[in-house]
């Protein structure tokens, strides 16, 4: 609000007003008052209306920036109403109550939804939990079937198991609270224990891996980088070609540490590379193949922004595409629980 | 032997656990019935538990701790609770290694043998024999006689796994696991190349027939005689 608005809004009442001082002058003229007086009366006039027109702007100017600092100092812009201060008019007050029954309403609904996000994430977690009992077990009892049944059986078990880690990761990737833990890692038993857990998948796809300059040390979340590449993983099985090759290798960038995940698969069509990491994003090539969900590369992305972890895709459509992630300096982290 | 006791509470992963590791060759104590199991372990006195985490009744970390209370033996932390918080209280608590569910089952076997190596002070031996040839571990080299080869680490390990398996066929399949274990990460080809140049070094050592193709089956290392 600046003077120009305050006034252009009142300035149809000034003006009655004015046409009335001057109908009533005129008349006072008429009556035989003196024309001295009637200036006098007008410039008493003139000063009235424009002390009343100047307080009403600072108190109102005053009103809002107090509201503005209010509003900026709230965690939670919704409880505005709660903590703003009691008007002094009427008509003010009755404004200001209805709002608070609508602010009212409105924290309720927004603490019910977040409760309700809460319990379902709380399932979501104990459900994985649960699944993983059977699948185990499942695992175990393949034992029992011929040789080629197990490693079948054991390839659509992995599946399963991808599918639910990604379940997970999504809960804790959207609710950032869940914890994480930063601690000191080689990147070396990292690659090696994510490789481990794709190895059913790997092998009978015939994936050749090949590792390079791996003793670097980073300070990160074990569990969430082994779960950024499995996907880049299942990402280059899916879209392999010919003999498919997976090279990690790393090198460090004065206190920064970088891991390249490249393969040697179909690629991706430049146009479409800025977008991999939008979530439901499949692609042509997804579209062709049919059973890519566009959640794993968005998944990374969200967890790699919670470990400020860089992550960069480069491909050339059917040389393949590699995969840059940029581990942060040791000083910018220390080992802490986040919740 | 060594003697595996187990503490977990899905009766089918449970029978599943002491079938894999009976085959495996050591001696397996089930724990089924959950009251004060740190008297069992105690009285069984085992050589490792496996301790499953979400056990009916009582926290799992409890039980951990008061297994630790009274015995040294090595726990290994079987959960599907994953959370790196988790992670470091079962640590904390005692525990000595921790693998999270679903686990694959060489996965599983690796962190057993290498828990137990680590507790028994058990050495993998750094020589090994068969018929005439003799692998050093340590050196990566093959002798045969007064003559020895350089192996290169794909095929040190092709070898060994070959040589600790005397008489039995080995499917390819099987031999690509087993390097994979060794953080070998090789494919069919590479196999083929490499299986090729250990036949080439193992002939310069007049053993051109130590390793023979079963064609359709994989490959067999004769038993010792």
């Amino acid at each position: 609000m600046n003077m120009g608005e305050f006034l252009g809004e009142r300035m149809g009442r000034v003006v009655t007003q004015g046409v009335f001082v001057l109908a009533a002058a005129v008349i006072l003229l008429v009556t035989g008052t003196q024309a001295g007086i009637v200036v006098i009366l007008g410039v008493f006039w003139v000063l009235m209306v424009s002390g009343v027109l100047i307080f009403d702007y600072f108190k109102e100017l005053g009103h809002l920036r107090e509201l503005e600092s209010i509003m900026d100092g709230l965690d939670q812009k919704q409880l505005i109403i709660e903590c703003a201060p009691e008007p002094d008019t009427v008509y003010e007050r009755a404004l200001f109550s209805l709002m608070r029954r609508a602010g009212r309403d409105m924290i309720e609904t927004v603490s019910d939804a977040r409760a309700a996000q809460k319990e379902y994430r709380e399932y979501i977690e104990s459900w994985v939990h649960e699944i993983k009992t059977p699948i185990t077990a499942a695992r175990l009892l393949c034992r029992n079937a011929d040789k080629n049944l197990q490693r079948k059986l054991t390839v659509e078990l992995a599946q399963i198991e991808n599918h639910v880690e990604r379940v997970l990761f999504y809960a804790r990737a959207e609710h950032p609270e869940q914890d994480f833990l930063i601690r000191q890692t080689s990147l070396d038993s990292l690659v090696a224990e994510a490789i481990e857990r794709h190895r059913s998948l790997l092998i009978p796809n015939g994936v050749r891996i090949e590792t390079c300059d791996l003793e670097h040390v980073v300070y990160t979340d074990r569990k969430w980088v082994c779960f950024m590449l499995g996907q880049l993983l299942q990402n280059a099985v899916r879209y392999r070609s010919g003999e498919p090759v997976v090279a990690f290798s790393a090198k460090s960038l004065g206190n920064l540490v970088q891991l390249v995940v490249s393969d040697n698969g179909i690629g991706i069509p430049a146009q479409e590379v800025p977008r991999v990491f939008d979530r439901g994003f499949t692609g042509s090539n997804g579209r062709a193949r049919g059973g890519s969900t566009g959640m794993g590369l968005y998944l990374c992305r969200k967890l790699a922004d919670h470990l400020e972890i860089q992550l960069d895709m480069k491909s050339v459509e059917s040389q393949g595409a590699s995969v840059t992630l940029t581990f942060p300096a040791k000083s910018t982290k220390s080992s802490s629980i986040q919740h | 032997m060594n003697k595996i006791m187990i503490i977990e509470d899905d009766s089918v992963t449970r029978d599943e656990l002491t079938l894999l590791l009976e085959n495996e060759g050591f001696q397996v104590k089930a724990v089924t019935e959950f009251t004060d199991v740190a008297r069992q372990v105690g009285a069984s006195a085992p050589q490792l538990v496996l301790l499953d985490l979400g056990l009916p009744g009582k926290d799992g970390f409890t039980l951990c701790m008061e297994i630790r209370r009274i015995s040294q033996v090595p726990i290994l932390i079987l959960t599907s609770r994953d959370s790196a918080l988790d992670e470091l209280q079962a640590l904390n608590l005692g525990g000595d290694d921790y693998i999270a569910k679903p686990y694959s089952i060489p996965l599983l076997l690796a962190h057993i043998n290498a828990l137990l190596r680590r507790s028994l002070g058990a050495q993998e031996p750094d020589v090994l024999e068969g018929n005439e040839l003799s692998v050093h571990l340590s050196r990566g080299t093959a002798s045969a006689g007064d003559t020895s080869v350089e192996l290169t680490r794909n095929e040190l390990r092709i070898l060994v796994h070959l040589m600790r398996h005397p008489g039995e066929i080995v499917s390819r399949a099987d031999l690509i696991d087993a390097l994979w274990d060794e953080h070998i990460y090789i494919d069919d080809n590479t196999l083929s190349v490499n299986m090729t140049r250990l036949r080439g070094k193992l002939a310069l050592l007049g053993l051109p027939e130590y390793i023979r193709t079963r064609r359709g089956l994989g490959y067999q290392c004769e038993k010792k005689f």
